[in-house]
């Protein structure tokens, strides 16, 4: 009898212990999958000539990850942010790519220019395994049938030039007169990028494009240049492929020519930099900027979050550049491509996450862009037309946010 | 043809030339009593127009002392280069000596990104802003008095080193180290002096540069650019530098103006293969031979 107690007893134990085991070991796994990170990845030049804005995208990136993770993650799941420096060589960033989705399952990656996106695009198409954005606006980009995982957190710089080109024919239109506009833009694949749609473009529009002038990057003098513009006296020049050097020489010395142009920029040119740096010859600047700028007095729930995530990360800078922006913009637009993702009850690969981005349409930013967007060819194509105010220090919204259909 | 045009543009490269001629200089200075090739020269130019903004931006400093602070500073910065870096190089093989210059290019250039940031930055104005009228031609200011600067520099080097004792002991190594040395010139002065002065000119033509052309830690590249102008002016010559400088700067300036910008470096690299299939040496560099 006590022999049989004992037996039932050991066997008792035994699935007793087995019971917990399972459970414990049930319980664990069910941990590991619901608390799985979800990774996101970045090629990021926090050296060399792009470093500039590389720093303030990082720093963005890595402040939206901050406050996602301090609301609960992504649908419970923490969020990981991987990066390493790549000094803006598509080599190196090319070989952070590999290193970082070789040691991690990311879902969402920062490209950090053309030349990575592109060149890195035949194997993201193999291995469909993730979505890119980054710092690139490239044209290219918004081929669907050959980037089809990639996309632009913005409008092309084919689209920059569209809206600004919209914004000329409209005020054109209000002065009753035919606007004539020159292109300057600097000799490397950035700089070329827009200028053969955008003579299309102006030409449907009635605008005449009297000169085009391509700059060599590093120029010492563009007094030359400065000399051809002063035959055509066109109404505006568009500048793209540039972050601040040479356009204060062709304002400064067209001024003192006595022309009255006016002067107009892409994104990397629309940041408050050129205001400090120029200080009051950048008055009357103006240009394309798809985000509104940080500080202002916009309103939206995601603007105000930004805000405070930025202050408490760093309280010593009121001002934060428009890559930061940028990256903040870039990291939310992979949350919400995740979260539809997840919701929908699907794996996060890189087909279903550009399913989820083709799905984003009206799409409130909480007051990071002004107006409900949607997703278009790989592209955010929206954009507003600012203008310097030297005096308050500042850009001045002077067109409504302008949606390319 | 439009005379005007084409004279304002050739005058605005012409003026170009004359920096690119003084950038030039820095190089050919080192190579004729080194002959080394310092690949480190844009970011000396670099370094020494960081200088300036410090001094003249940050400090708020007189541009007038801001100026021969900056070169001062640039100057220093080649001297114990050459001191520290270069000196304890003496008997290497040639390749080892312009590795160590690409190192100290690459050090300038973080050094630039710790200390005063990635962000691009514009020098505090400091020349005359009025434009210049020759007639009716007009000149950019930065540029017309950017090139009168560069100009009285490049002929008061040409004076020093044709008539100065230092000159004639920097031509006399040149020429022959050791009957230099025999004949009792400290050549390693000598090689001290050389990269003092071509750190000099760099710095001079770093800020003139940097003053029209905006700056950044890579805004050493410029260095690099000029090779290609003492390549072809010959690279132990103080007259090449001069004339090759001043005849690039007015091709690629009027081949861009009348062709596009897109012809500019098309421009300048015909005339390099041109050269080097002519006169391998440069216009103006030695002839040397070598006997098998």
């Amino acid at each position: 009898m006590l022999e049989r107690i004992h037996k039932q007893g050991r066997r008792l134990v035994t699935a007793a212990g087995l019971a917990l085991a399972v459970a414990i070991g049930g319980t664990a796994a069910a941990q590991g999958e619901s608390k799985e990170p979800i990774v996101f990845g970045g090629s990021i030049p926090l050296t060399g000539v792009f470093a500039f804005a590389g720093i303030h995208i990082h720093a963005g990136l890595s402040d939206y990850v901050d406050w996602i993770n301090s609301q609960g993650g992504i649908n419970g799941r923490p969020v990981q942010y991987v990066m390493e420096d790549t000094g803006y060589l598509v080599d190196r960033s090319v070989a952070t790519y590999k290193k970082l989705s070789g040691r991690h399952r990311i879902c969402c990656y920062y490209g950090d220019s053309t030349g990575f996106m592109q060149a890195i695009a035949a194997d993201l198409n193999n291995a469909k395994n993730m979505i890119m954005s980054g710092a690139s606006f490239a044209t290219a980009l918004t081929r669907v049938d050959k980037h089809p995982f990639q996309f632009i957190p913005g409008p092309s710089y084919s689209q920059m030039f569209a809206i600004i080109l919209e914004y000329i024919a409209a005020e054109a239109n209000k002065e009753g007169k035919k606007a004539t506009v020159a292109f300057v833009y600097s000799d490397t694949e950035f700089g070329r990028d827009p200028i053969e749609s955008s003579r299309a473009y102006a030409r449907n529009l009635g605008i005449d494009v009297v000169e085009e002038i391509m700059t060599k990057p590093g120029s010492v003098d563009v007094s030359a240049e400065v000399i051809k513009l002063r035959r055509k006296r066109p109404d505006y020049v568009i500048f793209h492929g540039y972050v601040l050097s040479p356009i204060n020489e062709f304002m400064v010395q067209m001024r003192q020519m006595g022309l009255n142009t006016k002067f107009m920029g892409t994104f990397w040119t629309m940041d408050r930099l050129i205001i400090d740096k120029m200080g009051k010859d950048a008055d009357g600047f103006m240009g394309v900027m798809p985000y509104n700028y940080f500080g202002e007095d916009e309103d939206g729930p995601m603007y105000r979050v930004m805000h405070e995530q930025a202050r408490k990360s760093d309280p010593n800078q009121a001002y934060r550049p428009t890559p930061y922006v940028q990256g903040w913009f870039n990291a939310m637009v992979w949350t919400e491509v995740v979260k539809r993702t997840l919701d929908a009850g699907k794996p996060l690969t890189g087909e279903n996450l550009k399913e989820a981005l083709d799905s984003i349409k009206d799409w409130d930013t909480g007051g990071i862009i002004g107006v409900p967007v949607t997703v278009k060819d790989n592209s955010f194509p929206v954009g507003r037309i600012y203008r310097v105010n030297a005096a308050a220090g500042r850009f001045e919204p002077v067109s409504d946010w302008i949606h390319l259909d | 043809m439009d005379w005007l045009f084409f004279a304002e543009v050739s005058l605005a490269g012409l003026a170009t030339g004359g920096l690119y001629a003084l950038i030039a200089l820095g190089f050919v200075i080192i190579y004729k009593a080194t002959r080394v090739i310092n690949f480190a020269i844009g970011e000396i130019m670099m370094f020494a127009a960081y200088l300036f903004l410090s001094f003249a931006g940050g400090m708020q400093l007189p541009p007038l002392i801001a100026l021969p602070l900056a070169v001062l500073g640039g100057t220093i910065l080649g001297g114990v280069v050459e001191k520290v870096m270069i000196r304890p190089m003496l008997g290497e093989s040639p390749i080892s000596v312009v590795m160590v210059t690409i190192g100290l290019a690459s050090i300038l250039v973080g050094m630039a990104e710790i200390i005063w940031t990635a962000d691009p930055q514009l020098l505090p104005e400091f020349l005359p802003r009025d434009p210049v009228f020759l007639g009716e031609i007009y000149l950019a200011p930065k540029i017309a008095y950017g090139f009168l600067i560069g100009a009285t520099v490049l002929v008061l080097y040409l004076l020093y080193f044709r008539f100065s004792r230092g000159g004639v002991a920097l031509r006399a190594t040149a020429s022959d180290q050791a009957a230099a040395y025999s004949m009792g010139i400290n050549v390693r002065r000598v090689f001290n002096l050389a990269w003092v002065f071509g750190s000099l000119a760099a710095s001079l033509a770093g800020i003139l540069v940097s003053a029209t052309g905006g700056l950044s830690p890579q805004s050493g590249a410029i260095g690099l650019s000029v090779l290609v102008i003492v390549i072809v002016g010959g690279l132990d010559s103080i007259l090449g530098a001069l004339i090759a400088g001043l005849f690039v700067g007015w091709l690629e300036t009027v081949a861009g103006a009348f062709f596009g910008g897109e012809y500019r470096m098309l421009a300048t690299f015909s005339v390099l293969a041109l050269i080097l299939i002519i006169r391998p040496y440069g216009l103006f560099g030695t002839h040397e031979i070598e006997r098998l």
